[in-house]
């Protein structure tokens, strides 16, 4: 325990940064839907109404929570961000624990700590410790903003509790996990497949049979019921002994293992590169390839979480005519109007894939790892091409998963097979927009380098405010012209034309082709 | 011909003069030593010769090409070893041998077998799992199995253990008993004196000597402890010596290297019971050439 208090203020603060931004955005996150949720449902029979369309769409139920939760206002907001909010608390914890365990210890920080007067649990404990206090924090800032937005206050003591809880639980159970593997890319591996476990479970158990929800801490956390007639607080008490639990057996495997070592051997890799490796491209594939993995598998599922709204979205709409102002076209076409807000979503999503593919170039270059490559026959422009060449195709590949997810779950609840396909175009209409942010990215690889992360983030974040609140904040029309999504139709709300969608896609070649002109002209590393 | 020829290069960085009008000549097939303290532009210099850094001013041919226009073709005449490693965490160091072997236009698959089994690599290992040395090897094992005609090493033993540091050298030697070029960047005289035909010395981007190591022979100096079974006598009067402190029966002084056979001859006839001669420093050798004058 020996330097246990002096370890865990290095560690604040070297988290102060961050961790501010976790527990704020947790507060934000829960603020937004509270504010929301109580203008759209304030009223018993607006939110008897909910109950009405959602108790009977299964998809809804997977994605947020037990319907029996939609009884009361507070309720309906623990219905609808609780499960995503314990995400959240369960990834800081990950990383915090992962950070100042394995992480430390990787990297051989931990060695040069250890080697001062401080005992071998000093590190986890102290690691438990800065993720306890900032699940209290989490859970102080739930508990205000709860009782700030009117709900009532033993309610949102329990929400809070149970969201502390559940970090509880998966920082410890990053302890475990910690000990066992011997990266820290295989811990947050573990412990990021329990939390999508956890999060899968209590889908189908809501959706299905209880006794899975049963297995997962997001489902004991909530089947607290914390705003209902039987809130529960037990659970809770569940979370903070298998909490308990966990951290001893973490201790255990800490104090029969050495320095460094973990309890499973990490795989030894390929000995000779395959055939695929002999390219700055296929370097560039291997690089990118779990990112363009997960992007299209999680924008594949939103589009089929989407989707499967889609054939209640009329009924929905004439029960909430406010939510109408949102979509563009108003209250006709509601489906259609519906299936391009949600495709042009997919779409910004597959811009920031491209855009931050695109970015990891200049990481590259940064860290040294252009020089090597460069000082082979490999150009410049074979280079950047190859990381600009997965960013355009893997955002592509993004758009298609959410087109092609919308229209598979629209079709199936609407019974008609060729959605898939179509929504797979539709969602094709979009792709000269994605390219062109991402072609913003690359201009400025080749010109502004140092200045290139920014100006690939500012396009991303300007075209999502242009398309999602240009109407709602009323901004004038010229300040929207420079988004590229302005200039394509808003499939299949509107007629896809063959012109714009060239033209938009010249302004792309041109600033790509811009953008590896630059590269060839600037010094490379700095 | 020369492999490399540099006159006048100058590159700055914003405010920051990194190189001042150096200069630099490497024959075709000889080992040459590019020496200078750490931050006085040796790894600056090298990244101009690869095309990554554009002069600001100057004349640099390398293969008797413009290294900034013709990178690609140059490239494959050529293999780097960066003075800091850096490689891709998921990627084993067999994998990253066999990629830059390839990138660079082919690799032969048996001395790189040969050459791992020589510095005692285990190719199935992921980067991450690399200590600085091992990701040092996995550089010079891709570079030194291939055919390229000049190796441009950067400090390229910085991580390495003596037993890896003479393997190293006797690779070295084979490189030149094959006729190919080697410039050698470093900041250790010995690593340098053991392999190299010429040397050039650079400091703050400029070059202040360059020749054979006989011609720098002057330069060098040797830091002397002994304790002797006679008191130590006219020993501060032989040429060359400096710095002496004499204390009965123990003594420690720097001779210049011409000084070192009247020394030892002298101490002979004193019994020698322990010395310790240590080459001295660039560091030291500096400051003693070129003092501070110009460094701001």
């Amino acid at each position: 325990m020996t330097g246990t208090g002096t370890l865990l203020g290095f560690s604040l603060r070297r988290e102060r940064i961050g961790l501010p931004l976790w527990i704020g955005g947790t507060g934000l996150l829960f603020l937004i839907q509270s504010v929301q949720s109580q203008n759209l449902y304030g009223t018993a029979e607006e939110l008897a109404a909910l109950r009405g369309t959602l108790g009977g769409n299964t998809a809804v139920i997977a994605m947020s929570g037990p319907v029996e939760l939609l009884d009361s206002i507070g309720g309906e907001i623990v219905f609808e961000i609780f499960a995503f909010a314990a995400i959240i608390v369960a990834l800081m914890n990950m990383f915090l624990v992962g950070r100042h365990t394995r992480g430390d210890e990787e990297t051989g920080r931990a060695e040069l700590i250890r080697s001062a007067r401080v005992g071998r649990r000093a590190p986890v404990f102290a690691a438990l410790a800065l993720a306890a206090l900032a699940d209290l924090a989490v859970a102080v800032a739930i508990f205000a903003v709860a009782v700030g937005t009117g709900l009532p206050a033993g309610g949102s003591l329990l929400v809070a509790a149970a969201l502390g809880g559940i970090g509880l639980v998966f920082a410890a159970l990053t302890a475990v996990a910690a000990q066992v593997f011997e990266h820290a890319r295989g811990v947050y591996g573990a412990v990021g497949l329990a939390i999508g476990a956890a999060y899968m479970l209590r889908a189908a158990g809501d959706a299905g049979n209880p006794a899975l929800s049963w297995a997962s801490p997001i489902g004991w956390g909530q089947r607290t019921f914390p705003y209902g007639g039987q809130q529960r607080w037990w659970p809770v008490l569940v979370m903070a002994g298998v909490a308990l639990a966990l951290v001893g057996v973490a201790l255990l495997a800490l104090d029969r293992r050495d320095f460094g070592a973990g309890l499973v051997r990490s795989r030894p890799g390929r000995p000779r590169a395959s055939w695929a490796l002999g390219s700055a491209a296929g370097l560039a594939w291997r690089l990118h390839r779990g990112a363009v993995i997960g992007w299209v598998l999680g924008v594949g599922m939103l589009g089929v979480a989407y989707g499967s709204l889609g054939d209640s979205i009329e009924q929905y709409i004439l029960d909430n005519p406010e939510v109408a102002e949102f979509l563009p076209g108003g209250a006709a076409d509601v489906v259609d109007a519906y299936l391009a807000l949600t495709i042009t979503m997919g779409a910004l999503l597959a811009a920031a894939f491209g855009v931050a593919a695109a970015l990891r170039a200049r990481a590259e270059e940064t860290a040294g790892r252009a020089e090597p490559l460069l000082a082979t026959a490999v150009s410049r422009r074979a280079w950047l091409g190859s990381h600009l060449g997965v960013a355009l195709a893997g955002s592509a590949l993004v758009l298609i998963a959410a087109g092609f997810g919308e229209g598979l779950s629209y079709g199936l609840t609407v019974g008609d097979s060729g959605q898939a396909v179509r929504m797979t175009g539709v969602a094709l209409a979009y792709l000269p927009a994605v390219w062109a942010v991402v072609a913003v990215a690359a201009l400025s690889l080749g010109w502004w380098a140092k200045a290139a992360a920014v100006a690939g983030w500012v396009a991303v974040g300007y075209c999502a405010v242009v398309e999602l609140f240009a109407d709602s904040f009323g901004l004038p029309e010229w300040l929207l012209q420079a988004s590229p999504f302005v200039h394509v139709p808003e499939a299949p709300l509107e007629p896809v034309t063959a012109a714009p969608l060239l033209a938009v896609c010249a302004v792309a070649v041109v600033l790509v082709v811009a953008g590896l002109a630059g590269f060839r002209r600037r010094d490379v590393g700095y | 011909m020369s492999a490399i020829a540099i006159s006048g290069l100058t590159k700055t960085f914003g405010r920051t003069t990194a190189l001042d009008g150096l200069d630099l000549t490497v024959r075709e097939g000889e080992v040459h030593g590019f020496l200078g303290p750490n931050g006085s532009g040796k790894t600056t210099t090298i990244r101009v010769l690869l095309g990554l850094l554009r002069a600001d001013a100057g004349e640099v041919r390398l293969l008797g090409g413009d290294p900034w226009a013709d990178a690609v073709a140059l490239h494959r005449r050529l293999a780097y070893v960066p003075g800091d490693v850096i490689l891709w965490p998921g990627i084993t160091g067999g994998e990253v041998i066999d990629l830059l072997g390839r990138l660079r236009g082919g690799l032969d698959r048996k001395r790189r077998d040969e050459l791992l089994d020589r510095f005692d690599l285990d190719p199935s290992k992921k980067a991450r799992a690399y200590s600085k040395g091992n990701r040092q090897k996995v550089a010079l094992v891709a570079a030194l199995a291939s055919d390229a005609e000049l190796l441009l090493l950067d400090e390229p033993t910085s991580g390495l253990d003596p037993l890896m540091e003479s393997e190293f050298q006797r690779c070295v030697r084979q490189v030149k008993q094959d006729g190919r070029t080697v410039l050698l960047s470093s900041h250790i005289l010995a690593e340098v004196e053991a392999l190299c035909d010429r040397v050039s010395i650079i400091r703050l981007g400029r070059t202040v000597e360059s020749g054979t190591l006989r011609e720098l022979r002057h330069l060098t100096r040797t830091s002397i402890a002994v304790e002797t079974a006679r008191p130590v006598t006219g020993l501060a009067d032989l040429p060359g010596v400096h710095d002496a402190v004499f204390e009965d029966h123990r003594a420690r002084f720097d001779v210049d290297s011409q000084g070192l056979e009247p020394v030892m001859q002298r101490l002979a006839t004193l019994g020698v019971r322990s010395i310790t001669s240590t080459p001295p420093t660039l560091e030291e050798m500096f400051l003693r050439h070129y003092g501070d004058e110009d460094r701001s």
